[in-house]
C-alpha cells in the first residue's frame, strides 16, 4: 500500500482497486481499519482471514495475562502459596512490595484516573459515562500505567483512549446490525431449525414447530434470500468470516467482539502510545524530559510545538511573526492539540475523520539526505505521519489567520486558538494539511535554521540552553548574506537602518539609537571581537552587560514608585518586548524584573529608543512597578524616545538647565539636612555640563526614590512632600529627558576616548550617588525623629514604617551600587 | 474490602506515655475506614490522634476515660456484619466467655469487641466472634502481669472477615491472621 495510492474512502471516492479493496472492505469498520493502521492487525491484502484472527487472539491473550498479573486482589494468596509471610503481607505493612502495598497504590492511581474519567465526553455521556465503559476505560488506563511506570498517568491519556473504545463499540454495533440482517450466516441451523429455539427440553410442541416452519418460509420470502457466503457483498462477507464462531481461534478470534472490546482497546491504545512500527509515539508527548536522540534537549512536546511554528514560519511568515511578537508561544495551545491529537478541538465525528487520516499516514521514517548534515532538528518531521500531524496543526492555525491577525492581545489570540470554531469544513482542513505535509517533508525545512529555538524555552531548566541556542543559531558559519537571517537579526538590522536614516533628520516619533555607557562598553567589546554585526554582539554577548543591567534594574524594582504617566498604546512594542523577555530570561523568574530585562533587551535589539542603559535606568523606575506594566514601560520608552529625539536639537543645554533646576528646586522643600545635597548639586552644576547633568540626573533619580517613598501616602510630614511627589511624578518624564539629553550629549561625541572619560565620569557619579544615599538614610532617620516628636501616635507608626522602608531601600541601592562598582 | 481498626486500653497518660513507635509508624491515615475503640484512652489528645487516622471513630466508655460522654455500649454494621463495642469492665467476671456471650446476645451482634483485660483474644463463640484487641500500649493491668502491646485490624469483605493481630513481642511486630466466615443464615428476630 504505497502512500500515493492511499485515498480515504470516507472522504473521497476510491480509485485504484488493488490497494483499496482491502480498505473498502473495512470502510465502515473503523475499529478494524485503525487496528490495521496502528499495526496490530496485518493488512488484509497480505494476509488471510485466519491470520487476522490469530493475531487478534494473541493480542487479547497478552492483555488477559497482563490483567491477571497486575490487578491485585490481596485476598488471593500471592504466587499460589497458602501461607503468605504475614509480616509483609498485612494491610498495614510498610513494605512496598507487599500485595497490600500494591493494592493501595493501585487504589490511588484509580482515584486519579477516575477524576478524569468522570469528566470525559459529557455530551456523549450515554455511552462514555455508562458504568461498563467507565470500568473498561479505568482498567485499561490503570494497566497501561502500571505497565509503563516511567510515564505514569497523565491527564489526556483518557481522551486518547476514549475514541478508540468508541470505534470498537461502533463496530460491534454494526456487527449486530449485520447479524440481524443476515442471521442465517451467524446462527447455527440444524435441520432448518434455529437451535436456540429447540433446546434440550424435548417437549416437542408440534404446533409450535409448524408455526416456526411457516415463519421461516415466510421470512425467506420477504427478506433477503439465503445466499451462500460467496454471494454476499464482500464487506458483509468479511464481517461474517471475521465473526464466525468456528473460525480460527474460535471465539477468541472473532475480530469484532463485544466480549473482548477491552482487550482490543488496550492493544490499540498501547500501539498508539508506544508508536508501534515507527508511528509517532504519543507517550513521548507526555514525558517531561527530553527523549534520547533528540537534537535539542527539549521535551518532545515542546520540540514538536517548535516544529509547528517553524513550519508556520515557512508557510506564512507574517502570521508567524505576528504570533511571535505577541508572545504567543506554540506550546500554550499546541500542548493540548498534540497530547490529545486534536481530541479537544473537534467534535467526536470530526475527530474520527481526522484520526482516519493520521493513522493512515505513512509511518516510515525518512532517510536523511547525504548532504543534510545538520539534519532536521525536529523529530516530528522525520516521518510522514509526524509531518501530517504538524501540518494539520498548522492548517488549523492558518484557518484562524484572519482572527489572529486582527487582535494585538496575546490572551485573545490564545483564546481563539484554544476555542476552535465548531462548524468547519473538515475536508478543506485536511486537504490543506496534506499539502503542507509535503512541504514539511521537503528538504527546505531542515536547511533553514530553526528560528530562535531558544525563544521557545521558558522553563527554568532550559535556561542555559536558551542562551546557547540563539547564539548558536545566530553565529553563522557562512557569511551573513547567504544564510537566511534569524528573525531578530533581521529585525534589528531593519530598525537600525531606519533609525540611522532618521538620525539625520529630526523630530520624528521613532527614536534614534542612543548609547549609554554600558552600550558603549558593549560597542567597544564588539569592536574588539571579530563579529561584524553589532546585533550579534548585542545578542551574543549578553551575559556581562545583561547582568549589570539586571542589577540596575533590580535597583529600580526595589523602589516602587507610583507613576501616572500617560499611557501610550504601544502594544506592538510591548509584544516585542515580551518576546525578547523570554529570549534573555536568565535567572529571573520575577515577572517584573522580566519586564525590565525585556525593556533593556529590546532596546538593544530593536533599536527603539536606543539601548541606553541610563535611559532605561531612569525611565523604568519612574514607571510603576506593580504587576507587569508593559504599558507604562512603553509610555516611558516612547516618552523617552520622543524626548530624546527632541533633544537632538541644539536646545540641549537650555533644556537641561531648566530640567535640572526643577529637581534642584525640590530639594529646598525638604528638611534642612538636604541642603547639603542641594549645595552639592548646585555646586556640581557649575562643573562640566555633561557631568553635571549626568550626575544630577542620577542624583535626582535616586533622590526622587527616597522622597517619593516617603511621599507615597498623604504624608503628615508637612514637608510639602505631596508637592514633591507630584513634581517628582511630573519630573519623571523630565528626568528621563534630562538623562536622555545627557546621553544625547554624550552620544554626540562618540569616540573611544570619550568612552573612557564617560566611564570615569560615571564611576564618579556612582560614588556621589552613594554618598547621597547615605545622606538620604540619615535624613530619613532625622526626619523620623523630628516627626515623632511633633506628630501624634498614629502618624508616628506610619512614619517610622515609612522611614524604615526608605532606609531599607536606600541600603539596598547602596549594596547594588557597590556590586556594580566591584564589577567594573 | 473494608479495613476496621480495633484498638483500646491505651491508658495515656496515666500508665503509658504513647503508642510504641513501631505501631505508630504503621498507623497511617488513608488506609483504614473505621476505628473501633474499646475505651480507656484516656485523654482527648488520644481521641484526636485516632480521629486523624480515620474520621469514622466509635468509642465506648472505659472506667478511666476523662470524657464521660462516651456511651457504655455501641453497635454498628459494616458490610454484612453487625459489630458491638463495649469496654468490658461492666461485664463481670472480667473476660469471662459466658458473660461476654450474654452481652453479645443482648446486643445482637455478630462481632463483639471488648477490652479491659489487656490481653488479646479472638475466638468464635456460639455463632459469633469475640475479639479483645488487648492494650495498644501494653499498659499495666490489674488483671495480668503478662501484657504485650497489641491491636487488631479487621478486613471485612462480604461474608468473610479476616482478623489481623499485631503484637509487639520483644520489640518486634508480629502479625497473625485469623479467618472467620459468617454463615449466611437468616436470623429470626424474636
Amino acid at each position: 500500500m504505497s502512500p500515493a495510492a492511499i485515498e480515504r474512502p470516507m472522504l473521497e471516492s476510491a480509485c485504484s482497486k488493488s490497494s483499496d479493496e482491502s480498505r473498502r472492505s473495512f470502510a465502515n469498520l473503523r475499529g478494524v481499519q485503525w487496528r490495521t493502521d496502528l499495526g496490530i492487525l496485518p493488512p488484509l491484502s497480505s494476509s488471510t482471514i485466519d491470520d487476522l484472527r490469530k493475531v487478534t487472539a494473541d493480542s487479547r491473550r497478552r492483555y488477559a495475562c497482563l490483567r491477571r498479573h497486575l490487578l491485585v486482589d490481596p485476598h488471593l494468596p500471592k504466587d499460589g502459596s497458602n501461607s503468605p509471610n504475614l509480616a509483609i503481607d498485612n494491610p498495614l505493612s510498610q513494605n512496598p512490595d507487599s500485595t497490600w502495598g500494591r493494592f493501595f497504590r493501585n487504589a490511588e492511581l484509580e482515584k486519579t484516573v477516575d477524576q478524569d474519567l468522570s469528566r470525559l465526553y459529557p455530551e456523549h455521556g450515554n455511552y462514555f459515562q455508562s458504568t461498563g465503559c467507565q470500568g473498561m476505560l479505568r482498567r485499561i488506563l490503570l494497566l497501561w500505567c502500571l505497565r509503563h511506570p516511567e510515564y505514569g498517568y497523565r491527564q489526556g491519556m483518557h481522551e486518547l483512549l476514549a475514541p478508540l473504545l468508541y470505534v470498537l463499540h461502533v463496530d460491534v454495533e454494526r456487527l449486530s446490525e449485520v447479524r440481524k440482517e443476515y442471521e442465517d450466516h451467524f446462527t447455527d441451523k440444524f435441520d432448518g431449525l434455529s437451535f436456540q429455539e429447540n433446546d434440550l427440553r424435548y417437549n416437542f410442541d408440534f404446533k409450535k414447530y409448524l408455526d416456526s416452519m411457516e415463519d421461516e418460509i415466510g421470512s425467506h420470502g420477504n427478506a433477503t434470500k439465503v445466499r451462500s457466503l460467496d454471494e454476499l457483498d464482500p464487506e458483509i462477507q468479511t464481517i461474517v468470516l471475521l465473526s464466525d464462531a468456528y473460525g480460527a481461534e474460535g471465539e477468541l478470534g472473532i475480530v469484532l467482539s463485544e466480549k473482548f472490546m477491552e482487550h482490543d482497546a488496550y492493544c490499540m491504545f498501547d500501539a498508539l502510545m508506544n508508536g508501534a512500527h515507527g508511528a509517532v509515539a504519543m507517550a513521548d508527548f507526555f514525558s517531561p524530559s527530553p527523549v534520547g536522540g533528540s537534537h535539542s534537549g527539549l521535551p518532545p512536546v515542546i520540540e514538536a510545538s517548535a516544529a509547528l511554528y517553524h513550519l508556520l514560519s515557512v508557510v506564512d511568515s507574517s502570521l508567524h511573526s505576528h504570533l511571535v511578537e505577541l508572545g504567543v508561544e506554540p506550546q500554550y495551545f499546541a500542548l493540548r492539540w498534540l497530547r490529545v491529537l486534536f481530541g479537544r478541538e473537534f467534535s467526536l465525528e470530526n475527530l474520527l475523520l481526522i484520526w482516519d487520516e493520521i493513522f493512515a499516514a505513512d509511518k516510515n521514517k525518512l532517510e536523511k539526505g547525504a548532504g543534510d548534515d545538520t539534519g532536521s532538528t525536529f523529530g516530528i518531521f522525520s516521518s510522514p505521519q509526524g509531518a501530517l500531524i504538524s501540518a494539520f496543526a498548522v492548517s488549523m492555525i492558518l484557518y484562524l489567520r484572519s482572527s489572529l491577525l486582527s487582535t494585538e492581545n496575546a490572551t485573545i489570540c490564545l483564546q481563539r486558538l484554544l476555542k476552535f470554531p465548531e462548524n468547519i469544513d473538515l475536508r478543506k482542513l485536511i486537504g490543506k494539511a496534506k499539502s503542507l505535509q509535503a512541504l514539511a517533508l521537503g528538504p527546505s525545512i531542515s536547511s533553514s535554521s530553526p528560528r530562535c529555538g531558544g525563544a521557545y524555552n521558558h522553563s527554568k531548566s532550559m535556561v542555559v540552553r536558551s542562551h546557547t541556542l540563539p547564539s548558536d543559531s545566530i553565529s553563522p558559519k557562512t557569511p551573513l548574506n547567504m544564510v537566511p537571517d534569524s528573525y531578530w537579526e533581521e529585525k534589528w538590522r531593519v530598525l537600525h537602518k531606519a533609525a540611522e536614516q532618521r538620525n539625520g533628520s529630526s523630530g520624528k516619533q521613532n527614536p534614534t539609537p542612543k548609547k549609554g555607557w554600558t552600550e558603549k562598553v558593549r560597542l567597544s567589546l564588539s569592536r574588539t571581537a571579530s563579529d561584524p554585526s553589532p546585533a550579534k554582539a548585542g545578542c551574543g554577548n549578553d551575559h556581562k552587560p545583561s547582568v549589570r543591567r539586571r542589577l540596575l534594574e533590580d535597583l529600580s524594582q526595589e523602589l516602587g514608585l507610583d507613576e501616572d504617566t500617560e499611557k501610550a498604546g504601544c502594544d506592538e512594542v510591548s509584544g516585542q518586548k515580551d518576546h525578547i523577555c523570554k529570549v534573555v530570561e536568565v535567572e529571573n523568574q520575577d515577572g517584573v524584573n522580566n519586564d525590565f530585562t525585556c525593556v533593556a533587551e529590546e532596546r538593544c535589539l530593536s533599536g527603539i529608543a536606543g539601548s541606553e542603559e541610563n535611559s532605561s535606568l531612569f525611565s523604568d523606575p519612574s514607571s510603576p512597578l506593580s504587576g507587569a506594566n508593559n504599558h507604562e514601560n512603553d509610555s516611558e520608552k516612547s516618552s523617552v524616545a520622543s524626548n530624546s529625539s527632541i533633544d537632538e536639537t541644539d536646545d540641549h543645554p537650555e533644556a537641561n538647565h531648566e530640567d535640572t533646576t526643577l529637581p534642584v528646586s525640590h530639594l529646598p522643600n525638604n528638611a534642612t539636612l538636604n541642603s547639603g545635597d542641594n549645595n552639592e548639586a548646585t555646586g556640581k552644576s557649575l562643573a562640566v555640563p555633561k557631568e553635571r547633568k549626568l550626575l544630577s540626573g542620577k542624583f535626582q533619580w535616586f533622590w526622587k526614590f527616597g522622597r517619593s517613598n516617603d511621599g507615597e501616602e498623604t504624608s503628615e510630614k508637612g514637608n510639602g512632600a505631596l508637592d514633591v511627589t507630584k513634581s517628582a511624578n511630573d519630573a519623571g518624564s523630565q528626568s528621563s529627558t534630562v538623562c536622555s539629553s545627557v546621553d544625547g550629549s554624550c552620544y554626540s561625541s562618540t569616540t573611544g576616548d570619550l568612552v573612557d572619560q564617560n566611564m570615569m565620569g560615571s564611576l564618579r557619579n556612582l560614588g556621589h550617588s552613594m554618598l547621597e544615599h547615605i545622606q538620604v538614610i540619615e535624613s530619613v532617620f532625622q526626619q523620623d525623629r523630628v516627626q515623632v516628636g511633633s506628630s501624634d501616635n498614629f502618624s508616628k507608626n506610619v512614619l517610622v514604617g515609612k522611614g524604615q522602608v526608605t532606609a531599607m531601600t536606600a541600603l539596598k541601592e547602596l549594596r547594588k551600587i557597590s556590586n556594580l562598582l566591584s564589577e567594573m | 474490602m473494608v479495613l476496621v481498626l480495633a484498638i483500646g486500653d491505651l491508658h495515656i497518660p496515666h500508665r503509658a506515655a504513647d503508642l510504641p513507635p513501631k505501631f505508630k509508624s504503621m498507623l497511617v491515615p488513608g488506609k483504614i475506614q473505621h476505628i473501633i475503640c474499646t475505651g480507656n484512652l484516656c485523654i482527648k489528645e488520644v481521641h484526636d490522634y485516632l480521629k486523624s487516622l480515620c474520621p469514622d471513630l466509635h468509642i465506648t466508655h472505659g472506667e478511666y476515660d476523662e470524657d464521660s460522654r462516651y456511651p457504655e455500649t455501641k453497635t454498628l454494621s459494616i458490610g454484612q456484619f453487625k459489630l458491638g463495642i463495649c469496654h468490658g469492665h461492666q461485664v463481670i467476671p472480667w473476660g469471662d466467655l459466658d458473660s461476654l456471650a450474654m452481652l453479645q446476645r443482648q446486643l445482637d451482634v455478630d462481632i463483639l469487641v471488648t477490652g479491659h483485660t489487656h490481653q488479646f483474644k479472638a475466638y468464635k463463640h456460639e455463632g459469633g466472634v469475640v475479639i479483645n484487641p488487648g492494650s495498644a500500649t501494653g499498659a499495666y493491668s490489674s488483671f495480668t502481669y503478662d501484657v504485650n502491646p497489641s491491636f487488631v485490624l479487621m478486613d471485612i469483605d462480604g461474608l468473610r472477615v479476616v482478623v489481623y493481630v499485631y503484637e509487639l513481642i520483644d520489640g518486634e511486630v508480629k502479625v497473625d491472621k485469623i479467618d472467620f466466615k459468617k454463615t449466611a443464615t437468616t436470623r429470626s428476630s424474636n
